[in-house]
């Protein structure tokens, strides 16, 4: 068994460590002997995003939004949302995160349109919310705690029927109002818990293999690791914030 | 001066001797004091002192010392922020216990290295005549926001002062675009095409797109990270010949580097006192701006084979029986050119990996998974023990862990004084890769296990 996974736009969306995600979810399918396969989908890239299992998007600067916009409007809007529609696993950070709903209005009202595959948009606040913080992901997300960082200035707010990724036990999580944290719809996991968040989470990260191998093969052997580190890391933080 | 300003140089100096009285640090809080009473005071200490400034993200403080040894060299006195308090406050205490008590400047000259959010504050107090700009990587996002918001800073700040000239490196397109929207006089340094073998696109690149148009760059050869040839093909914005250039790098040691360089076209053979390719950008860049402010170029070639730079930047200590080397990194690009280093070292070593996330480090210690830690898999056999230490020890031993190291081969040691009882067994040279403030921890427990210099001498 061997997962195929894709990391859309590692030239431009890499801001925090994001890479260490796919690190860790390659890591975690190699050390239980199964296949990891890894294509980077940089802006201009041709190749098509079906026949992946899994999909992840990072978050980016400011500077480089404008060129990532063109792109997707080129036609990598409609793969994703198709993908979407077909079960692929996507997990999704912060700017990647924002994309994947209706739009990012700036706080003095430019509208940003983005792919309007989740129901959510994100409005531009002055005050950043950053810092360490940890949610409680709800029992169809695998109900984890899950301890990352936060760096975000827009406000983002789910629709009435778009189900969050958890509750937020400290910090700001979706826009500091609500105690939302993330969005989880279908198999897509969006979420403000920036750069590696899956090496200090790993039950959060076999949750996204799991899903991605059910979906492929029709079940998932998910053999247990020896995760002393990871949990030393994960449990520290979360006893700190 | 007013009496306000003789007032707050009396607090600064009173405030200055009472920390040190008490062994703190001390080099911010007075000067910032001083501020409150007279806000001006900085541009009225300056006014009569020559003064350089250092900023950009990587190799400040080793830039500094580089052109305070050119500065000795030729003769002149000066004045300097060695203990690398580098804001506004930290920078008018330098100057305060440079200068009379009526704020009459004792020195002819300063080299101030300053950070680069606070340069806009700060230069249009201290109006330097040059402003070495070593380079712009990603550093400390949460404190600075994204590389093009310092960038931004930095060009506020040099707009404050159109007569000063900027010393440029040539090879960083985020640096060099500068030069696009100031009136400012430039300078460049850089390392020319087949100074070094061009390394492979980097993986990940603080700068991929056109500063200007937002094309992709295209390189012709590429040094480290995102520095080198590039050239944009959409616009044509591209690299500057430089005026200081390091035409090859002959021999890279442990302890040092040999290397080329044409200097307004004529050649010279220097050596670098500091090992690694990144001390060769500021060795050079510190060259240039001694050079252009008139330092010959005998006294600022033997500069680079003479400066102590000292202070967590490739310091020498002994421990015990072995050498200790201790290796500040603050972000990717500096700690990549660092694992670059050990690459290089051909003896088996011990390995000290010492994170923490206070303001000064950056409280976001997502960057250690931006650095390449992978690289130390392909030197695996010639390490001989890795411990992580720090306030966040164990988010290092998590990156070390799936960098490929075996969790069983690393080892914790959060208590310094343990650490370094611990170091002292080895009979192996051990490299330490502290950030900024656990750097600061350690060497001060450092130099009491084995003697130096405390950081405000």
């Amino acid at each position: 068994m061997e997962l195929k996974i894709c990391h859309l736009y590692p030239d431009v969306l890499n801001l925090y460590g994001d890479g260490g995600n796919i690190l860790c979810m390659k890591r975690r399918l190699l050390w239980r002997g199964l296949g990891a396969e890894i294509v980077k989908m940089p802006i201009g890239s041709t190749g098509t995003l079906s026949g992946f299992d899994l999909v992840f998007i990072g978050g980016g600067q400011d500077f480089e939004q404008q060129v990532l916009l063109e792109d997707l409007h080129r036609g990598r809007d409609r793969e994703i949302l198709a993908a979407i529609g077909d079960g692929v696993v996507f997990l999704t950070i912060c700017g990647g995160y924002q994309l994947t709903g209706h739009y990012y209005e700036t706080y003095d009202g430019q509208r940003c349109d983005f792919i309007g595959a989740l129901d959510l948009k994100t409005i531009g606040g002055k005050k950043r919310m950053i810092g360490n913080y940890k949610f409680e992901c709800t029992p169809e997300a695998g109900g984890s705690v899950v301890v990352g960082f936060e760096n975000h200035s827009g406000r983002t707010y789910l629709g009435p029927s778009l189900a969050p990724l958890g509750r937020v036990l400290a910090g700001c999580g979706n826009n500091g109002e609500d105690g939302t944290e993330g969005a989880h719809f279908k198999n897509v996991f969006g979420t403000y818990s920036h750069g590696p968040l899956l090496p200090k989470n790993p039950a959060f990260c076999d949750l996204l293999l799991a899903a991605a191998l059910e979906r492929k093969y029709g079940r998932a052997e998910l053999a247990p690791l020896d995760d002393a580190a990871e949990l030393a890391a994960h449990d520290e933080m979360c006893g700190r914030i | 001066m007013n009496l306000k300003a003789i007032l707050a140089i009396l607090l600064c100096r009173l405030l200055r001797g009472v920390s040190r009285v008490l062994h703190r640090g001390g080099t911010a809080m007075p000067g910032r004091w001083a501020l409150k009473l007279c806000p001006d005071l900085l541009a009225r200490l300056s006014k009569e002192v020559r003064t350089v400034a250092v900023t950009g993200t990587n190799g400040k403080t080793t830039s500094s010392r580089i052109l305070e040894q050119a500065f000795a060299e030729a003769g002149r006195d000066t004045l300097a922020n060695r203990s690398g308090a580098n804001l506004i406050d930290g920078i008018t205490t330098e100057f305060v216990m440079n200068s009379t008590l009526l704020g009459k400047p004792r020195k002819a000259w300063a080299i101030i290295e300053c950070d680069e959010a606070a340069a806009v504050k700060v230069f249009p107090q201290l109006k330097p005549e040059l402003v070495v700009v070593t380079n712009l990587f990603r550093d400390q996002l949460d404190r600075y926001g994204e590389v093009t918001h310092t960038l931004e800073n930095i060009r506020r700040a040099l707009a404050s002062v159109p007569e000063a000239t900027m010393c440029l490196n040539a090879d960083c397109s985020l640096c060099s675009s500068l030069a696009l929207s100031l009136p400012n006089r430039a300078v460049w340094f850089g390392l020319e095409q087949g100074a070094v073998p061009s390394r492979a696109k980097a993986e990940l690149s603080d700068a991929p797109h056109c500063i200007r148009c937002k094309a992709e760059y295209e390189y012709d050869y590429i040094s480290y990270g995102h520095l080198g040839g590039f050239r944009c093909p959409k616009c044509g914005y591209r690299r500057h010949a430089a005026d200081y250039a390091v035409t090859d790098v002959i021999e890279q040691r442990p302890d040092g580097t040999s290397a080329a360089l044409s200097i307004r076209g004529e050649r010279q053979l220097a050596e670098i006192n500091l090992p690694a390719l990144y001390n060769v950008y500021n060795a050079v860049g510190a060259l240039a701006a001694a050079m252009e402010t008139g330092v010959g170029a005998a006294e600022a070639i033997r500069a680079l084979g003479e400066f102590k730079c000292g202070f967590g930047r490739m310091e020498q200590f002994r421990l015990g029986s072995v050498g200790a080397k201790m290796m500040l990194v603050k972000n990717p690009a500096g700690c990549n050119q660092v694992l670059d280093f050990l690459e290089n070292v051909k003896e088996r070593f011990v390995l000290v990996l010492c994170l923490n996330d206070r303001a000064a480090d950056g409280t976001d210690v997502s960057w250690i998974w931006d650095a390449e830690f992978e690289r130390l898999n392909a030197i695996a056999g010639r390490i001989e023990k890795v411990f992580v230490s720090g306030d966040r020890a164990l988010d290092m031993r998590v990156r070390v862990k799936y960098a490929g190291i075996p969790d069983g081969a690393i080892c914790v040691e959060r208590d310094y004084e343990t650490l370094l009882s611990a170091l002292e067994k080895q009979d192996r040279e051990v490299y330490l890769m502290p950030t900024y403030t656990a750097m600061l921890e350690l060497r001060e427990v450092m130099i009491r296990h084995c003697g130096g210099a405390e950081f405000w001498e």
